[in-house]
């Protein structure tokens, strides 16, 4: 059932510029560097001897920003197909459970960015070796920079994609996400415990991997809240 | 004028707005209480405290929540056919945008209020001693607030085009991110609309004028953008079909 649900949505979200924006996101960080390199190539290569490292450095300041503008957006827009319509009735009125169509909803969202996730790593590779960064390409790094953010990132899907659904008014989550990214942005002064600090992957213990396994673990937790808090509320 | 006006506040009035507008005040606070730099020195406390809660603020927040603004002030017209039932009265299209743009620029005012009253608020809880700054601060809430026209105007226009709200977010952000690259940039910053209103609170900048950035700057970049997108906004709802 989940696999025709999934399906469905897929074909709810055609047209929507959804892959677009799926696209959008990695090229943009990747692009705000191409401004960067291209602006002051020179000077940028001269901070640091590791110049692939310091390009990863660099593109991963971005990535927690618009991963987290990329949760916003996208949910907004997931939930926005049924809140414009008032189609939620008809949807939950098929012979479906609720719990697989926000199931639904929150893999095919997962899906978009884990593609996001994947064309960053692409773009990443691409675009250092334009810049001629050097042979000896860190592969595993570049993997580390671009899935660990979207694995830290998941709590923060989960927490968006509640809010959005529950709400009927869309300027709730949207606001709610504004201060999200805010505080994304602002990751260096966040204590450890704030969802949004986890996808910079900085802590006090400097261990990446602890944000990772927090954000699934957290991720999974506020899913399910949302679910049943979602099955609960009546549909208006 | 001012019955559409008052229209408009009505429609708003119970649409959660004051959850908005006090987003703003709270991450200024947050923000302000967070960040911790002490610089020895002659430095006014008070100047420190701004600019580093500027960079937040101005750069980013104050771009992204205008834009939510313009979104819910033109909520009420996407739900179920409510642009015919207001454009079937006696009101001029031209008077209904102006109203929108106006509320929305008052209510952003309110919004630069409140984080003056929690810039004063984060000194008052850290207890500075230094003399507060009013005539300074004053000048980046104003600047800040006049940096806001055209991002606003656009905004406006972006969200009666767009019946979501992500849609017109998704233009904002394209446009608010490339801002942080561009205030470091000291050719393309003073040119780039969208990073006024960090340079128009910037209370280290140019104190001669009676804003933070120069005359030519203020009236080229950010009057000629905001000419740009009002005009454009001003005319699309003039042929919009509802």
């Amino acid at each position: 059932m989940i696999g025709k649900l999934v399906e469905a949505e897929f074909l709810k979200i055609k047209r929507k510029g959804f892959w677009f924006l799926t696209f959008l996101g990695p090229f943009g960080v990747i692009a705000l560097q191409m401004v960067n390199y291209g602006v002051r190539k020179e000077y940028l290569l001269r901070q640091s001897d590791d110049d692939w490292g310091y390009f990863l450095l660099n593109v991963s300041s971005f990535t927690p920003l618009a991963l987290v503008l990329g949760i916003v957006i996208l949910t907004s827009f997931m939930t926005s197909i049924e809140n414009e319509t008032n189609a939620w009735k008809q949807l939950v009125a098929l012979p479906v459970s609720k719990w697989s169509v926000y199931l639904s909803k929150f893999t095919v969202l997962a899906g978009l960015l884990l593609l996001s996730t994947v064309l960053l790593t692409i773009f990443t590779i691409l675009y250092g070796t334009v810049l001629n960064l050097g042979h000896d390409i860190p592969y595993l790094e570049i993997i580390k920079y671009s899935f660990y953010p979207y694995l830290a990132a998941l709590p923060v899907l989960a927490l968006q994609l509640w809010i959005a659904t529950v709400s009927h008014n869309q300027s709730i989550p949207i606001t709610a996400g504004v201060l999200g990214v805010i505080f994304t942005y602002s990751a260096h002064i966040l204590p450890d415990w704030m969802i949004w600090k986890w996808p910079s992957l900085m802590n006090d213990w400097n261990e990446p991997v602890i944000n990772v396994f927090l954000g699934i673990g957290v991720g999974c937790l506020l899913y399910i809240i949302g679910m049943f808090d979602f099955i609960r509320r009546d549909v208006k | 004028m001012l019955s559409v006006l008052q229209s408009e506040w009505y429609k708003l009035r119970k649409s959660k707005i004051t959850f908005i507008l006090f987003v703003g005040p709270f991450v200024g606070l947050l923000i302000g209480l967070l960040f911790n730099l002490t610089i020895e020195g002659e430095i006014n406390q008070w100047y420190i405290l701004v600019l580093s809660m500027n960079l937040t603020y101005a750069l980013l927040f104050l771009p992204l929540i205008t834009g939510v603004l313009a979104s819910t002030i033109c909520r009420y017209e996407h739900q179920a056919g409510g642009w015919k039932q207001l454009l079937a009265m006696p009101v001029a299209r031209g008077k209904i945008f102006l109203a929108k743009y106006v509320l929305l620029m008052l209510l952003v005012f309110v919004i630069q209020l409140l984080y003056l009253v929690s810039i004063y608020g984060v000194g008052m809880i850290k207890g500075y001693t230094d003399p507060f700054p009013i005539e300074i601060i004053w000048r980046g809430i104003i600047g800040g607030w006049v940096a806001t026209f055209p991002l606003v105007a656009l905004q406006l226009w972006m969200s009666i085009l767009f019946k979501s709200f992500a849609a017109p977010l998704t233009v904002n952000v394209i446009f608010t991110l490339p801002a942080i690259l561009a205030i470091n940039s000291e050719r393309f910053g003073p040119f780039y609309p969208w990073a006024q209103p960090f340079s128009m609170m910037y209370v280290g900048g140019n104190t001669d004028d009676l804003f933070f950035i120069p005359w030519e700057q203020l009236i080229t970049v950010v009057g000629g953008s905001f000419v740009l997108f009002f005009l454009g906004g001003y005319f699309y709802f003039q042929r919009k079909a509802v």
